[in-house]
């Protein structure tokens, strides 16, 4: 339905601009000729309000078949196609009522020649193009701010999913349990205690410093994991065990924040934790081609039961996440096999 | 008395939290410590504890799951830095915890606390293990304890003392009531399909008509089960 019809103002407003310009016709039409000036309105008075109601169609023509440059000559012709047959309605109704003169006691309403018939459809046409032309504006119109809305939702969205992922990772769980680790230390080996708390306090700073940020640096990235790493090899002792092997080149990579540390608590969680005797987990990120490659692995206790989904919350997450800011640009890979879990992370390169 | 303790926690540094603490009770011996759930449950079952401080958050078996298949109620003191779920739980149950990281103040009263109840009986813990359904069995091979999960057992069967729990093409023998054992499960999951029969309904393939007018059920590894009317009546009001 056209928009000014759930807006009766506007619709009134409309409708009597149109009368308005019925009024100004007819004077017009009463200085060139010496009809009587009340036939004349009566003429045109309805047909203004016909022609103006009959405009407000081309909305659903231009609805219909939207404005397209790779079809521009059927739009157009569709449009043109449209004007005519109502300026040809139009002018059938104006006749009509032109022909129930003989009700009032005369031959017409207004007697006109064939050739100012003409002339009427003519113009009728020209206003059905002209209203055709103004529906098109307003759509366009109405199709930006449609795409500009769309967009500051998408962007909210993102933002959004950021916050929580930044909320989600100062975990209470590693909070309490470290503090309890600090607690346990302050009497065995203060010094550890002491450098156990700085590692906590700097972890959470830079995550939330970091989750605030759009884009970081990897080494960035990397410092933060370092922290988290040497809290939880205090927590788990030897059972943890590490090897970082990151290209030199890639530390300069740009990346969204919290997507290697994410990782790398799934693989202690997980991994090292469920094994007796702990494991290795192996990082990695490499330059290849246009494209910077993250990469986790760590072992998995071969007995336990497998959670046959494949991809946990954590990676889902992480995956909507790159999806919302590189969408078909980033993939998350999973590669699982009887003793070992790998997460891969694939983003373009940039530096 | 002497009161002779274990304590179950994956973190050495937790662990040895307790112990300092512990240092303040001379009439408690320290039995072992053990870093999963698994071996928790062992030595519950091999030495008999008075006293076991269980971490709810433990890699193998969670503490609930340690008490649920060991059977063990009193003397308990639950530690945990953070689970919403089971929290719920304790609260729910009016069972005491020690929420990490605790004070020696804090962990003294709840010493108390256990001591009481190790006199008195432990109806809380009772009813908290009672209501979490059953998700994994400890199974006993020779001197072996093993932990068989529940969803891949394709079905349980009485036989004579025991159950045996069909996995992977093997029985496991347990020694257990089969009614007894029908009230731990999720209903929802495990049905009664004869007086001698329970069946993982993840395991289901089809219900089936026998030639004498009866029911059977077929499953995934091709193994058909009788189906006893009232078992019929049970499996039509899960299906």
């Amino acid at each position: 339905m056209h928009p000014l019809l759930k807006n009766l103002r506007g619709l009134a407003a409309y409708l009597l601009a149109w009368m308005l310009a019925g009024c100004a016709l007819a004077v017009a039409w009463v200085q060139q000729a010496s009809t009587e000036r009340i036939w004349v309105l009566g003429f045109l008075l309805p047909l203004a309000l016909l022609t103006g109601m009959a405009a407000l169609s081309m909305y659903s023509v231009c609805r219909s078949f939207p404005l397209r440059p790779a079809k521009w000559m059927s739009t157009l012709s569709r449009r043109a196609a449209a004007a005519g047959l109502l300026a040809l309605l139009v002018s059938g109704a104006a006749a009509l009522w032109n022909a129930t003169g003989p009700l009032w006691g005369r031959d017409g309403l207004v007697s006109l020649t064939p050739v100012a018939w003409l002339a009427f459809v003519g113009i009728q046409t020209v206003v059905f193009a002209l209203s055709a032309l103004m529906h098109d504006a307003l759509l366009a119109q109405q199709t930006i701010q449609a795409v500009a809305a769309t967009e500051a939702q998408a962007r909210l969205l993102a933002r959004e999913m950021e916050i929580k992922a930044l909320r989600k990772q100062l975990d209470p769980h590693f909070l309490f349990n470290s503090l309890n680790s600090i607690s346990s230390l302050i009497q065995l080996d203060p010094a550890a205690a002491r450098a156990m708390t700085v590692d906590l306090a700097q972890f959470f700073r830079q995550t939330l410093s970091l989750g605030e940020r759009e884009r970081i640096r990897l080494d960035e990235e990397l410092e933060l994991v370092q922290h988290y790493l040497a809290i939880e090899q205090r927590r788990l002792g030897d059972k943890l065990r590490l090897s970082i092997d990151v290209d030199g080149a890639c530390r300069m990579a740009w990346l969204p924040p919290l997507v290697l540390q994410p990782l790398v608590e799934n693989a202690i969680k997980h991994g090292i934790r469920q094994l007796d005797l702990g494991g290795l987990i192996k990082l990695s990120a490499r330059h290849a081609g246009d494209r910077l490659a993250l990469r986790v692995s760590n072992p998995v206790d071969a007995q336990a039961p497998r959670d046959a989904t494949g991809l946990g919350q954590g990676l889902r997450h992480l995956q909507a996440r790159l999806q919302t800011q590189y969408d078909e640009r980033a993939f998350v890979d999973v590669e699982s096999t009887a003793d070992r879990f790998t997460v891969q992370v694939s983003l373009p390169w940039q530096t | 008395m002497t009161l002779r303790a274990l304590i179950a926690d994956d973190e050495p540094l937790a662990r040895a939290l307790v112990r300092e603490f512990l240092a303040a009770h001379a009439n408690v011996q320290v039995l072992a410590e053990v870093d999963n759930g698994l071996e928790a449950a062992r030595c519950i079952q091999d030495l008999a504890p008075d006293l076991v401080f269980l971490d709810i958050q433990m890699p193998k078996l969670t503490g609930l799951e340690v008490l649920q298949l060991t059977g063990l109620r009193r003397g308990v003191i639950f530690t945990t830095a953070y689970d919403q779920h089971a929290l719920a739980a304790f609260d729910l149950h009016a069972v005491d915890y020690l929420l990490k990281p605790f004070s020696q103040e804090r962990f003294d009263a709840a010493m108390q606390r256990a001591g009481q109840l190790l006199r008195e009986g432990a109806p809380a813990v009772e009813s908290l293990v009672a209501e979490q359904a059953l998700r994994r069995v400890l199974i006993r091979e020779g001197s072996e304890l093993r932990v068989l999960p529940l969803d891949e057992v394709d079905y349980i069967e009485a036989q004579a003392d025991y159950v045996a729990f069909r996995h992977a093409g093997r029985d496991h023998l347990k020694v257990q009531r089969i009614s007894e054992l029908e009230a731990q499960l999720d209903p929802r999951q495990f049905v009664r399909v004869h007086r001698s029969f329970i069946v993982n309904l993840r395991q289901l393939q089809a219900v089936e008509r026998t030639e004498s007018n009866g029911y059977a059920v077929r499953l995934r590894s091709g193994k058909r089960i009788p189906v006893s009317r009232s078992g019929h009546e049970r499996l039509l009001g899960v299906l």
